[in-house]
């Protein structure tokens, strides 16, 4: 039996059992903002949301993490790893576009040569329990970009909100281990089944519309030069938080901090939307304006990306869509760019 | 699984000051640890991650040969926070350095052609590791003849100069150095890269063209190579980009689909044809 059922009230003693095994993160409105974050009693995880404001790649790829560190005198340097996390983690609550973002950057931190051990590292040790989500916003566009709102990519277990109770479908060996921490589940009977089908199916209608990326990829395969970049960038102002929020946005800065006797190497979050990130020492700057930079956005996420991976690198979560100060759309994009 | 950014540590052993501007040194390193040294096996044309512990990293082309005994060498310009910090430093200090990374000059596509090398400015030095190579006595028969044209602003920003001096002794080599603007004692030629590349006329025939410089130089280049009748298949570049990992994680050095530091640098004319014009 693969589906399981525990009661509401259930829920926190659950994370808490998690909690003495497990560093959990769970989202948390802290200071208005509901993001994922390390919690030390399941009283404190907020579930009952409709999407967090910052997707939970910031519990693997945090915003700034230390890749190494080292001392420093005039003889030497002695180059110390980081401690590599003591316990496994659990991600408790990620909705299933976050999950299938995390996927992604699976993909993508295990591609070529050189793989990304501070980031792998972690992963291999997380466990995600996701959350099916309800009520879709009128942002969200998951079933266009391969998902949907009771996807299961990424995740070990599903939770699914039926109102009194929660079903829980085990998706993976790791997932079957953590429900060992928890007490009063009961089968789900074809009841529960019928209701979380019930649930699915009204998610799915949520959605105003659908986005026709059926080729949109190859669509973009000969449009590098064309004017349509030279109009869809114009009233960005270049901030940058469409990335920031973005679920696979993964592009970081490397900076050294000194300290007293020695200093640490961090890598930070950056974004392909300032100028700083392309400008070279010579002065030379191959993404010299907001047409470089938006265009190469769009072209990473729909036509570099699948080209490689054989995946769009958007999960249409709709957090660049919500957050932007000024509406630009990538939805708007998308349909501009299939309807030429 | 290994932190593939954390460098080994390496020690300043020489530092020569190449040009009159003074914002151009040549810094050897010798690793500290034997085995980091066995396995950095590199060709002409790569690259290495270097650091300055405080200051930061940043990607800087191999100016030695495989060839050479002595130990690695990277040129480089103050132009930064990192390259100041080394220009800073004196012999002695321990800096870091990982890699070696990219996929350097197409050395099988070179051998049993003759190979024309133009390099302008600062961007000498990865032209300089691949001379270097081919003149190598164990190498030099694998390779047709060998022309190298070289310019820079004036005489006292030509780089290497102790090595020009010795490639103009050699029959093995056509070396023709050109500057922007001559002074008294400058007799070679004067005039830009593009000028002087034209009026060279190098044969084409069974032959290879490397070329790498400021922007500017290759794109009036190009066009001189094509009339001379190099093929775009038949010419390479090496390209410039920002970089913070040098291993296609950071997200920063792509052209279209590809990234300079794993696809690249050096790239054939015919693959830049396809790639899009965003460097």
């Amino acid at each position: 039996m693969n589906h399981k059922v525990i009661a509401k009230d259930g829920i926190r003693e659950f994370i808490d059992g998690l909690i003495e095994e497990y560093r959990v993160f769970a989202p948390v409105e802290g200071k208005k903002i509901l993001r994922l974050r390390e919690i030390s009693s399941g009283e404190e995880a907020c579930l009952d949301f409709y999407n967090t404001k910052m997707s939970s790649k910031e519990a693997l790829f945090p915003q700034n993490e230390v890749l190494f560190t080292y001392k420093k005198d005039r003889e030497a340097i002695e180059k110390e790893a980081t401690s590599p996390m003591k316990r496994e983690q659990v991600l408790f609550g990620v909705r299933p576009c976050d999950a299938k973002g995390v996927t992604l950057t699976d993909v993508f931190f295990s591609s070529g040569e050189h793989r990304d051990q501070p980031y792998l590292e972690k992963r291999d040790r997380t466990a995600i329990v996701g959350l099916a989500c309800n009520r879709p916003l009128n942002t969200c566009f998951c079933t266009s970009t391969g998902g949907s709102p009771f996807g299961k990519e990424g995740m070990d277990l599903l939770l699914v909100d039926l109102g009194e109770r929660y079903l829980v479908e085990i998706l993976t060996e790791r997932g079957e281990r953590l429900l060992g921490a928890a007490h009063g589940l009961r089968d789900a009977t074809e009841e529960d089944m019928k209701l979380a089908q019930r649930l699915s199916n009204e998610a799915d209608n949520a959605f105003s519309k659908e986005l026709p990326t059926e080729g949109l990829s190859e669509r973009l395969d000969g449009m590098f030069e064309d004017p349509i970049w030279d109009t869809i960038h114009q009233k960005c102002v270049g901030c940058g938080i469409c990335t920031f929020v973005c679920p696979t946005c993964w592009c970081f800065d490397v900076v050294d901090e000194e300290k007293a006797n020695g200093a640490i190497r961090i890598r930070l979050w950056d974004t392909c939307q300032l100028p700083l990130f392309t400008l070279q020492g010579s002065g030379f700057n191959p993404r010299p304006s907001g047409k470089e930079r938006l265009r190469q956005r769009v072209m990473h996420k729909l036509n570099y990306f699948p080209k490689e991976f054989g995946s769009l690198a958007c999960v249409g979560c709709g957090r660049c869509v919500r957050e932007c100060p000024v509406n630009l759309d990538i939805r708007e994009i998308i349909e501009t760019i299939m309807s030429m | 699984m290994t932190n593939p950014y954390v460098p080994h540590i390496a020690v300043l052993r020489r530092i020569i000051t190449e040009n009159a501007m003074n914002d151009i040194k040549t810094f050897e390193v010798e690793f500290e640890d034997a085995e980091a040294a066995r396995n950095f096996n590199y060709k002409p044309g790569q690259f290495g991650m270097v650091s300055y512990f405080g200051a930061g990293e940043c990607p800087i082309g191999i100016a030695s040969s495989p060839t050479d005994e002595r130990s690695i060498e990277f040129t480089i310009k103050k132009v930064g926070v990192v390259t100041t910090a080394l220009h800073n430093s004196m012999v002695g200090d321990k800096i870091g350095v990982r890699g070696p990374y990219g996929n350097g000059w197409p050395i099988e596509a070179m051998e049993g052609h003759n190979v024309l090398i133009v390099g302008a400015g600062f961007a000498f030095t990865t032209l300089r590791s691949l001379a270097k190579y081919i003149l190598n006595e164990d190498n030099r028969g694998r390779f047709g003849d060998l022309t190298v044209l070289y310019g820079a602003r004036n005489p006292g920003e030509l780089i290497y100069k102790y090595d020009l001096n010795s490639w103009e002794k050699r029959d093995d080599i056509d070396l023709i150095l050109t500057v922007d603007r001559g002074d008294e004692s400058w007799t070679k030629r004067v005039g830009y890269v593009p000028t002087i590349l034209e009026e060279t006329s190098a044969s084409s025939e069974n032959a290879v063209a490397v070329i790498c410089g400021p922007p500017i130089v290759i794109r009036l280049s190009m066009p001189i190579l094509t009339k001379l009748g190099f093929t775009p298949e038949k010419t390479y570049l090496s390209l410039e980009m920002r970089m913070k990992c040098g291993i296609g994680k950071c997200g920063r050095c792509n052209v279209g689909d590809k990234f300079v530091c794993q696809d690249g640098p050096v790239f054939s004319q015919k693959e830049l044809q396809e790639m899009p014009k965003e460097y």
